[in-house]
C-alpha cells in the first residue's frame, strides 16, 4: 500500500485513531508511523478531532492499589524516609530498650518519690560509624532535669560530636542538645522543653553531627541511638 | 450536560485548558520529577481508567493495563513534545491503544468461556453488560456534543452513522462486532463508520478554522 498518498494516509488515520483499524492492519500502521511523517500528521490531527470526545466519559477512581503498584513497578526500592519516621526502628529497639526501663525504673523508685525519674535506654541501631553500646538518658520526674551517661564509651571520629533529640509523635524532632561520647552529661535545663514528658516525646535518639550540632535544626548525620520513651 | 448530571468528567470545551495545566506537570515529569508525576496521576487517571474501561470491562485487566499505561507515561515523559500534542490528548491516545490492543490480546488466548456460551458474541452486548447508571455510547456522543459546534457536526451524521461510529470509538468494538451488535451487514457497517468520521472532519475542521477566524 502506498500509505503517502495524503487521502489513504488519511483514512487509516481516521480508522486508527476511532479504533476500528483492528488486528495485523493495526500493527502494521503502528510499525510504519515512526518513520512516515505525514501518517503522523494525519494521526495527530484525528486524535485532536476526536479524543476530547472521550471527556463525556464519567471519571472513574482507580483503586489505590494501581498507583502503588506503578511506583513498585518505576522504583523497587522505596524512598528513604526520615529514620525518625520509620517505625520499623522503633518496633525494633522498643522491646529491649522496655525491658531495661521496667528494670531501671525499679531500682531507682525505691524509696518512690513523688515523681519517680524516668529512663530510657537508646539502644545502637547497628550504625558502623560507633559500634556497638548504649546509651541510658534518665529525666527528673518533672522532666526538668535530663542525665545522659554512655554504657560502653563510643568510638567517634575527632571531628564529629553526638546530638540528643526528643522526638515527637508527629513532626520533627527537637534538638536537646550535644552529649558526651564517653562518659555522663547534664542536659541544660533551660534547653529542655515543658512538654518533654507530657506528650511531647515519643522516642529519644541521638545522631552524629558536626562541631556545634546540626546546622540545620533537624538531625543531618545518621542515627546511632535510638530508645522509645515509656511512662 | 443535564443539570442533574453530579459526576465528574472532562468537558469537551474544557480539554485544551486541562491540557495546559498538564503540560507543565508533563514537562516536569520529564526531568524526573516523581511529585510531578503523583499530580499527573491524581488529575488524570479518573479519565484514562474510565477510558480503559469503557474498552476493556474486565476491572482487573483494566487496572493492571492502567499500570502499564502510566508507567510507559513516566518512561515517555521526557520525549514529550508539548508543542505537537496536548498532554491529555497524548495520554488518553495511550490508555485507549493499551486498551485496544488488550482486546487483540484477549481473542488470541484460548477461550475460557462457559460451553453455554459459546454460540454468543464474541464479546458480551456492550449495551447489556453496563451497569444501569453507566450511560451508553449515544448518551456519550450527545453529551459530548453540549458543546455547540459539537452538535451541530453530530446532527449531520444519520442516526446508524452516529450508532456505530459511537459503539466502535468509545466502546472499542470492531467493525465486525458492531455490525454483529446492529445485526447489519459488515460492509454497510464500514462506510457508515467511515462516512461518519469524514463527515465529522470536514464539519469540526471547517468549526476550528472560524474559531482561528474569530480570534485573529
Amino acid at each position: 500500500m502506498d500509505y503517502g498518498k495524503p487521502s489513504l494516509a488519511d483514512a487509516l488515520a481516521a480508522q486508527y485513531v476511532a479504533g476500528t483499524l483492528r488486528g495485523r492492519a493495526r500493527s502494521r500502521f503502528e510499525t510504519l508511523l515512526p518513520s512516515h511523517p505525514a501518517l503522523q500528521a494525519a494521526v495527530r490531527q484525528w486524535q485532536a478531532r476526536l479524543l476530547p470526545l472521550t471527556g463525556a466519559l464519567p471519571e472513574q477512581a482507580p483503586p489505590a492499589r494501581v498507583w502503588r503498584r506503578i511506583e513498585q513497578a518505576l522504583w523497587p526500592t522505596p524512598a528513604p524516609q526520615p529514620w525518625w519516621q520509620r517505625l520499623s526502628l522503633w518496633r525494633a529497639v522498643s522491646g529491649s530498650a522496655l525491658a531495661a526501663v521496667v528494670g531501671l525504673a525499679v531500682l531507682v523508685a525505691s524509696p518512690p518519690p513523688a515523681q519517680p525519674p524516668v529512663l530510657v535506654v537508646l539502644e545502637s541501631t547497628g550504625a558502623a560509624v560507633v559500634g556497638a553500646g548504649s546509651i541510658v538518658a534518665s529525666f527528673s520526674g518533672d522532666g526538668r532535669a535530663l542525665v545522659t551517661r554512655t554504657l560502653l564509651p563510643v568510638s567517634l571520629s575527632s571531628d564529629r560530636v553526638l546530638e540528643l533529640w526528643s522526638v515527637p509523635p508527629a513532626g520533627n524532632p527537637r534538638s536537646l542538645g550535644l552529649i558526651s561520647a564517653n562518659g555522663a552529661t547534664v542536659l541544660k535545663r533551660d534547653r529542655l522543653p515543658a512538654t518533654l514528658l507530657k506528650g511531647g516525646t515519643a522516642a529519644l535518639a541521638v545522631s552524629v553531627e558536626p562541631p556545634g550540632g546540626s546546622p540545620t535544626g533537624v538531625p543531618t548525620g545518621p542515627v546511632v541511638f535510638a530508645g522509645k520513651l515509656q511512662l | 450536560m443535564t443539570n442533574n448530571d453530579k459526576q465528574e468528567r472532562l468537558d469537551w470545551v474544557d480539554w485544551p485548558d486541562k491540557s495546559r495545566e498538564l503540560a507543565q506537570l508533563m514537562a516536569r515529569c520529564g526531568l524526573g520529577d516523581r511529585a510531578a508525576f503523583a499530580r499527573l496521576y491524581e488529575r488524570t487517571s479518573g479519565h484514562l481508567f474510565a477510558v480503559v474501561l469503557r474498552i476493556q470491562r474486565d476491572r482487573a485487566q483494566a487496572e493492571d493495563l492502567l499500570q502499564e499505561i502510566y508507567v510507559s507515561v513516566w518512561k515517555a515523559a521526557a520525549g514529550f513534545d508539548t508543542a505537537r500534542s496536548q498532554p491529555l490528548t497524548w495520554l488518553t491516545h495511550i490508555a485507549r491503544n493499551r486498551a485496544i490492543d488488550s482486546l487483540r490480546r484477549a481473542q488470541t488466548q484460548p477461550r475460557t468461556e462457559s460451553l453455554s456460551r459459546a454460540d454468543d458474541d464474541d464479546r458480551p452486548d456492550p449495551t447489556q453488560a453496563l451497569a444501569s447508571d453507566d450511560p451508553g455510547p449515544l448518551d456519550l456522543l450527545s453529551r459530548a456534543g453540549d458543546k455547540r459546534e459539537l452538535t451541530q457536526c453530530l446532527e449531520r451524521l444519520t442516526p446508524p452513522q452516529r450508532q456505530s461510529v459511537a459503539l466502535a470509538f468509545f466502546d472499542g468494538l470492531s467493525h465486525a462486532e458492531v455490525a454483529e451488535h446492529l445485526r447489519e451487514p459488515l460492509g454497510t457497517v464500514k462506510s457508515w463508520v467511515r462516512r461518519a468520521l469524514s463527515t465529522l472532519k470536514s464539519c469540526l475542521d471547517r468549526a476550528s478554522l472560524r474559531d482561528s477566524e474569530r480570534a485573529a
